[in-house]
This record gives C-alpha cells, sequence and structure tokens, in this order.
C-alpha cells in the first residue's frame, strides 16, 4: 500500500506520541515522567510543524512554536519546581504498572471504536492518527484518574489537554488562533495557580498523596 | 442617605401609582427594548389588567416606604434589597414576554429573600429565609417550565403570540398547571403556603406589609392572566380547581389565624384566608367564562379585583400598625399585650379600622368585596350542571365559614392587644409611634374607608377592566352613584346608605340611653369573685380566647395539652406554679412535607454512597461519563 509523505509522517508522529505517552503510563519515577512529557510536547510540536508546511497555514508555525516555549520548557520547569523536595518515587512503592497498561490499552482500542464513525467519512491524508492522539487524550484523562499525587493529576491533565491539541490539528488541521491562544493561556494559568495551591498543601500537610483528601469529606 | 433610599421609593411608588391608574383608565403603552437581553429582550406593555396591580404596587409602596422613613433607624439593612423589591413588583404586571417577566419575578423573589433574612442572628429568621427560599424557587422553576414549553410550542415567548396560539388541550392543561403551581406558590395557596407564615413576621413590618399586600397578590395576577388571557379560554376545571383550592385556603388561613399567638403570624395567617377569598371570586369568573356567561363572569372578576385591592389597603394598614406595636413593645406575643389603647390611642384607631375592614363590617371596603363575591357565586344556577354548582355551594359554605371565623379572630386580636390592662411591663411601657408611620397608617386608613363609601365608582372601574381582559362588548351595568346593582335586579347594595343607617343607629342608641338616663357612667371596681387583688393574670388571654375553637376543629388543629403542676414539697395540695399550654399541630407539616422530606432525605442517602471522599474516584467518574457519552452519542 502506498500512501503520501504527510500520511506516514503524521502517522509516525503520532504514534510516537502514543507511545510516550504509554512510557509515562509505565514509568514511576517523577523526573523520568516529565521527561517524557517535554518529549510528547516536542513530538506535537514537530506534528504542527509538519501540517502547517503541508497545509500551508503559516500560523501553525507560530502555534508550534509556542508548543515548544510553553510545554516543553516553560510549564515543565515550574512542574520541576512543583516537584521540588518530594521524593522522585511515590511514597508507596510496589504498584506494578502492569494494571495500568492494561488499562491504556484497553483505552486506545475504545478510541479506535469511538473514532470510526469519524475515520470512515474522513477524506484527510491525517486521518490515521486520529484515534492515536484521541487515545492520548484518553489516557491522559486515565493518568489523572489514577494519579496518587497532585503531580500526576497535573501531568495526567496536560497530556489530555496535548491529546486534545493533536487530534485538533489531525482532524481540522489546528483551531483558530483565537481558540488556540486562549487555550494555551488557560494551561498556562492552571500550572500557575496549582502551583500555589500544590505549595499551600504542601506547608499546610506535609503531603500531597491524594489518599489525605478523604480526610476532608464531609 | 437611609432617608433618600425610601424618599426614592415613595417618589417610585406615586409614579408606578400613576401610571397604573392611567392604565386602567386605556391607557395603553408599549416599551420595547430588544437589543438589552437574548430571547426577545425588554418588552413591557401596560394594560388595564397590568394597570390595576401596579396601582396597587404603587399605592401601597407610598405608604410602606413613609413607615419606613419614620424610623431609619430600625431598618439600617436592606435599603437597596427594598428599592429593588419595589420596582421589581412593579415590573412583573408589565412585563410581556418570558424573560422579561420571569427575570422581574425572581428579581422580586431574591430581593425580598434577602429582607426576609435582614435578622441575621435570628434562628427564626434564618429557618424562615430558608423555607422561603425553598419554596418560592420550587415555584419559579415551576414558571421556567410552563414558560419554556408555551415559548417552545407556541413558537414565541411573547405574551401577545401566546394569545393567538391554538395549543392542543393537552398541552394548554399542562402548562397551566405548571404556571398555576409557580404562581400559587406565590399566592401563598394550601398547602403551598408553608413559607408564608413564617417569612411574613421574620420580615421588617414595612416589608411584610408589602409582601402580603402586594406580593402575594401578584400571583393572583399570574392567575388571572393564565385562566384568561394567555392561554385563551380555558376549560372548566381551571374555575373548579381555582375555586376550591381558595375555599380550602380560606377556611385553612382563617382557622390557623384565630389560634395563634404571634400577632404577625395571625396577620400572615389572615392573608392566606384573604386570598383564599380573591381566588373563590377568580375561580367562579373562569367557571362562569368556561360555561358561556360573561357578564357573570367579569362579575366573578370583578369581586376578585375588587377583593385584592381591598386586602392591599386593609393587610397593608395592619402590618403597618403590628409593626409599630412591635416596635413599642419589643413582642409579638398577643398573651404580652393589651392596654395598648390608652398608650398608642392612633396606632389603635387605624389598626380597629383595618380590623374592621377584614372583618368585612359595613360600611367598610372588605364588606363590598365579600358582598360581591357571594352576589357572583349566588347566581351558579344559571349554570345548569349539578357537579359546577356543587362546587359553587361548597365556595358559598366556605366563604360563610371564613366570614364568621375572620369576625372572631380580628376581635380576638384588637381585643387581647390592644384593650384591657397591659400583660408584661414593656406593654405598659409602649409609646406612640413617630409621625411618618401614623401618617401612613392614617393614609391606608381613609383608603378603606374610601373603597367602601366609593364602591359606584370603584366597582365598574374593575368591572371595565374584567370586560376588557374578557373581551365583553359594551361596558357593565352596575348601578348608579348611590347603588351597586348587581346582573339588573339581582341584589343592590348602597355603601352609602348602610353607613348613614349605622351611624344614625349608634346615634339612636347613645341618645335613647343619655334620655332614659341609663347610659349614665358609673365607675366602680370590676366584681372579681370575691378576690382581693386584680392583677392582669386574671385577664382573658389570646390562647384562652383560641382554646373553643380549638376543640372545636378539634380535628383540624390535633392540639396537645401540656399542664406542668410544681406543688409544694410538703404537699401536693399547695400547688406554687402551673403552666398550661396546648399548641396545635400542622397537619401539612405532618401529613405532606415531612414524609416529603424524609423521602428525600432517604434518596440522598443512597445518593451519597458515590461521594466516597477520594479524588481519583470522583475523576474516573468524569472518565466513565466521557467514554459513555462517546460511545453512545
Amino acid at each position: 500500500m502506498t500512501s503520501a509523505p504527510i500520511t506516514t509522517a503524521t502517522n509516525f508522529l503520532a504514534f510516537l506520541g502514543l507511545v510516550s505517552t504509554l512510557l509515562i503510563v509505565w514509568r514511576q519515577n517523577w523526573p523520568g515522567r516529565r521527561r517524557l512529557f517535554i518529549v510528547q510536547s516536542l513530538l506535537l510540536a514537530a506534528l504542527a510543524a509538519i501540517i502547517a508546511a503541508y497545509a500551508h497555514r503559516p500560523e501553525l508555525f507560530l502555534v508550534a512554536a509556542i508548543v515548544v516555549l510553553l510545554k516543553a520548557w516553560l510549564i515543565p520547569r515550574i512542574l520541576g519546581r512543583m516537584a521540588a523536595g518530594t521524593p522522585p518515587r511515590p511514597v508507596t512503592p510496589g504498584r506494578s504498572a502492569g494494571l495500568s497498561l492494561l488499562a491504556a490499552g484497553g483505552l486506545i482500542v475504545a478510541a479506535y471504536v469511538i473514532m470510526l464513525p469519524v475515520t470512515t467519512v474522513s477524506e484527510l491524508p491525517t486521518e490515521g492518527g486520529i484515534p492515536l492522539t484521541f487515545a492520548m487524550a484518553l489516557i491522559g484523562l486515565f493518568v489523572t484518574v489514577t494519579g496518587r499525587d497532585v503531580l500526576g493529576h497535573i501531568l495526567g491533565f496536560l497530556m489530555f489537554e496535548n491529546g486534545i491539541f493533536g487530534l485538533a490539528l489531525l482532524a481540522t488541521y489546528g483551531l483558530p488562533g483565537i481558540v488556540e491562544a486562549g487555550v494555551f493561556l488557560d494551561v498556562l494559568v492552571v500550572v500557575l495557580i496549582l502551583e500555589g495551591v500544590v505549595l499551600q498543601i504542601r506547608r499546610e500537610h506535609d503531603s500531597i498523596a491524594v489518599d489525605r483528601l478523604r480526610e476532608l469529606r464531609g | 442617605m437611609t432617608a433618600l433610599v425610601y424618599v426614592l421609593a415613595v417618589i417610585v411608588g406615586l409614579a408606578a401609582g400613576a401610571v397604573g391608574v392611567g392604565g386602567m383608565l386605556g391607557i395603553g403603552m408599549t416599551w420595547r427594548l430588544p437589543a438589552l437581553l437574548p430571547l426577545g429582550g425588554v418588552s413591557l406593555v401596560l394594560d388595564p389588567l397590568a394597570g390595576v396591580f401596579l396601582a396597587l404596587v404603587g399605592f401601597a409602596a407610598v405608604p410602606a416606604s413613609l413607615y419606613a422613613l419614620g424610623d431609619t433607624r430600625r431598618t439600617p439593612r436592606g435599603r437597596v434589597a427594598y428599592l429593588l423589591f419595589v420596582g421589581a413588583m412593579a415590573v412583573v404586571p408589565l412585563a410581556a414576554n418570558a424573560l422579561t417577566f420571569l427575570l422581574a419575578w425572581e428579581l422580586m423573589s431574591l430581593a425580598s429573600y434577602v429582607l426576609v433574612m435582614h435578622d441575621r442572628e435570628s434562628r427564626e429568621a434564618i429557618r424562615a429565609g430558608w423555607v422561603y427560599a425553598v419554596m418560592t424557587h420550587a415555584g419559579v422553576v415551576c414558571l421556567v417550565v410552563g414558560m419554556l414549553l408555551l415559548g417552545t410550542w407556541t413558537g414565541s415567548f411573547e405574551v401577545g403570540a401566546w394569545r393567538a396560539a391554538a395549543l392542543a388541550p393537552g398541552a394548554r392543561n399542562l402548562v397551566w398547571t405548571l404556571l398555576a403551581l409557580g404562581f400559587a406558590v406565590k399566592a401563598g395557596v394550601i398547602p403551598l403556603h408553608v413559607w408564608l407564615p413564617l417569612a411574613h413576621p421574620a420580615a421588617p413590618s414595612h416589608v411584610s406589609a408589602l409582601m402580603s399586600g402586594v406580593m402575594i397578590k401578584l400571583g393572583v395576577y399570574g392567575l388571572i392572566r393564565i385562566s384568561l388571557d394567555w392561554l385563551g379560554d380555558g376549560p372548566a376545571w381551571w374555575g373548579t380547581a381555582i375555586l376550591l383550592a381558595g375555599a380550602v385556603s380560606a377556611v385553612v388561613g382563617v382557622l390557623s389565624a384565630i389560634v395563634d399567638r404571634d400577632l404577625k403570624r395571625v396577620l400572615a395567617f389572615s392573608s392566606i384566608e384573604n386570598m383564599g377569598i380573591i381566588l373563590i371570586g377568580l375561580g367562579a369568573g373562569v367557571l362562569y367564562h368556561a360555561a358561556g356567561l360573561p357578564a357573570l363572569a367579569v362579575l366573578g372578576l370583578t369581586a376578585a379585583l375588587y377583593h385584592a385591592v381591598n386586602h392591599a389597603a386593609f393587610k397593608t394598614l395592619l402590618f403597618l400598625g403590628a409593626g409599630a406595636v412591635v416596635h413599642a413593645t419589643g413582642t409579638r406575643d398577643m398573651d404580652a399585650l393589651g392596654g395598648l389603647i390608652k398608650r398608642m390611642p392612633w396606632t389603635t384607631a387605624c389598626f380597629l379600622t383595618g380590623a374592621v375592614a377584614i372583618a368585612a363590617l359595613p360600611p367598610l371596603n372588605g364588606f363590598v368585596s365579600e358582598w360581591l363575591t357571594f352576589q357572583a357565586l349566588l347566581q351558579n344556577l344559571l349554570i345548569e350542571r349539578p357537579g359546577v354548582n356543587l362546587v359553587f355551594a361548597l365556595g358559598i359554605a366556605a366563604l360563610a365559614l371564613t366570614g364568621g371565623l375572620a369576625v372572631a379572630c380580628f376581635v380576638r386580636v384588637f381585643g387581647i392587644s390592644f384593650l384591657a390592662v397591659p400583660r408584661s411591663d414593656a406593654s405598659a411601657r409602649a409609646h406612640e409611634t413617630e409621625v411618618p408611620p401614623r401618617l401612613a397608617m392614617t393614609m391606608l386608613a381613609v383608603a378603606c374607608l374610601a373603597l367602601g363609601l366609593g364602591a359606584t365608582a370603584v366597582a365598574p372601574a374593575l368591572a371595565r377592566v374584567g370586560s376588557e381582559l374578557i373581551g365583553v362588548v359594551g361596558s357593565l351595568a352596575l348601578g348608579d352613584a348611590l347603588t351597586l346593582d348587581v346582573s339588573g335586579n339581582f341584589a343592590s347594595l348602597s355603601v352609602p346608605v348602610v353607613a348613614v343607617a349605622l351611624t344614625l343607629a349608634g346615634l339612636g342608641i347613645v341618645g335613647g340611653l343619655a334620655i332614659t338616663g341609663r347610659g349614665r357612667v358609673r365607675r366602680y371596681e370590676t366584681w372579681s369573685c370575691g378576690r382581693m387583688l386584680q392583677t392582669p393574670r386574671m385577664e382573658y388571654t389570646a390562647t384562652a380566647f383560641a382554646n373553643p375553637f380549638k376543640r372545636v376543629f378539634h380535628f383540624f388543629y390535633r392540639p396537645v395539652e401540656q399542664i406542668d403542676i410544681a406543688a409544694h414539697p410538703a404537699s401536693r395540695l399547695f400547688v406554687q406554679r402551673i403552666e398550661y399550654a396546648n399548641p396545635t399541630r400542622s397537619l401539612f407539616d405532618d401529613w405532606l412535607y415531612r414524609p416529603l422530606l424524609d423521602s428525600v432525605h432517604r434518596s440522598v442517602r443512597v445518593v451519597r454512597v458515590l461521594q466516597s471522599g477520594s479524588a481519583n474516584l470522583y475523576l474516573a467518574y468524569i472518565l466513565l461519563a466521557l467514554l459513555v457519552m462517546l460511545v453512545f452519542a
């Protein structure tokens, strides 16, 4: 089966993005997960640049640059600042990543099933990557759900956002500029606010483990 | 600053009253600001019916604001809410599309909620505010759903389009039921009244006066609109439902009023009773309209409107009077009052006028409207359907019973609170109020008298409003300048003649006593069964007055007798102290609201399982919901 170079490129990049996502699920070590998130963001920036070149949408180059700046540099830095002082691994080790990976696999299947109506009617050369990026978003949510501390939740949320961004790139060649700008600003503000909150929680409770939130139940 | 707000409220009231009277007399006006809001924007239309209620809002707001002006130190909180309250009430009758109406309605409810909660230290006020908020929003939900359905089915949110649209009977009945429930909550119709006896006493008196005098009338306004105007000609069961709800409200309202010891709560229950009387008139009007008797429909509607206007006058007066009493004595408990006639003569005179008017004694206004209601009901045999006649008969019986009990109720309120000797130090130290409240009460007392003596001017004006609404061609003859003639020669009443006759009779009795010498006043000690010492404790109390009613209507009150006797330790024959109370138990709390709330609590406990306290689980709900939606969407 021959396919256009654009299809090969986008499919490959989306595939690599999904692999990085799965690796984040697998890794337990926090600095490692943060580095993988940088890799994922860089892959998406590359995806944006390729689509910008293919679809003659110069503003997508700008978007790619912003992704690099924001998600591969600024936000990881803030995440590193937040994590300063926490042990690199969760306090309660021993939980294997096997079950999580199995669930992630299930989510990938679900993503293909859910996106079936879209991919069957789509004529885009980039349609092959659509279920992959959607799976990235779902797995991001899954990381949020299973996160054992606040950092896990934030990372999951950012991965979810990355997945949505990739999905928008492949399905519509990027969102209108104003929406894109709004989303970037939202993500930045969320991370900044959460930084404050995390520091506050740690100061008050000496821990950012989610289990202890149970004590707040009314 | 505070004074300025109330002066502004007086000006707003006067303006609204003037515009309202203009509207009543047939000056139509339309204001539209389509750009201001979505769904048609702000749309206000002045028609005769809107004019009546706008005038009601305006003319009740003037004395209420004047009363508040009398002592601005007493009402430091809630000035903005008060202004909003008055303003929103003025917009409600004018609103000519769903959004304008609902916004004004909600603003009115929220502002009054803030005013009910003005005393945030008192548990009673907080509870009252809570119940009021829940009930009023349950009503708003019905209104919103009803209007949205109506808007969807007719394709327009303008009331003009609602009139023109021909809905299927089922759809129309559903919309009517929803809207009627929403308006009935506001009107305090039994059994949706539970907020009313809590909220009215908790609010400051000038606000209670407006809530009772005007706000609940807007519920009646809504019922008139949906039953005779917005939804076109309705089936007979709408009228039956309104009439029966009115009959139940009237009887239950007055029965509750007659045993309560809280002065303001008695007035609140009496408001429920009077709303019942208004609804009996309205229900009769709707039934006649459905039976194709437009002249009688106008008569029923006229009686309802007349009683609404009258009730606004005397209930505002009574609440302001009660406010003056509460301010002077610091208590609302009638068993701690007494002897106020010597200490607050002006307030007493005004309160007595209001009490006579609300007890429907001639020649004051309450008599005229209840007489008109009776005349509307008594002609029901023109509808030749036994079922409908039975409904009317129930209405007549309820109205008659209510009339009698209302007299007893206000004899008790006035006699216990104002006559005899003070039952407490606070009552003994009472003083007359300031000038502006007195002025406010005097204005309203004069209005009660004028609405009674001027019946031949008021009734035809209201009848014109009614015929305009129902679409009767030609005006309805209601007698000449001195006499009201109902339906030709069915019945007639001349209030001035009655007034003159009563005055002459009074003069005759006084004169006769003077001539025969029996009227000579001899002052002597009251015989006290041989006891040497007379104390206020020997007086008849509000509780004692209510006891015969508690016995007769035992099945309704279900009173609990509580006797606590403290005897001397040496012998139980030497009684040191006896405490007696027989509180009543509310049927509606025990049989309707308690089971309802219990079932809500039970289901909430089931749902609470979902709230495990684990943030991960909550996030999992989101993921699951997303997946389910995406897979099945």
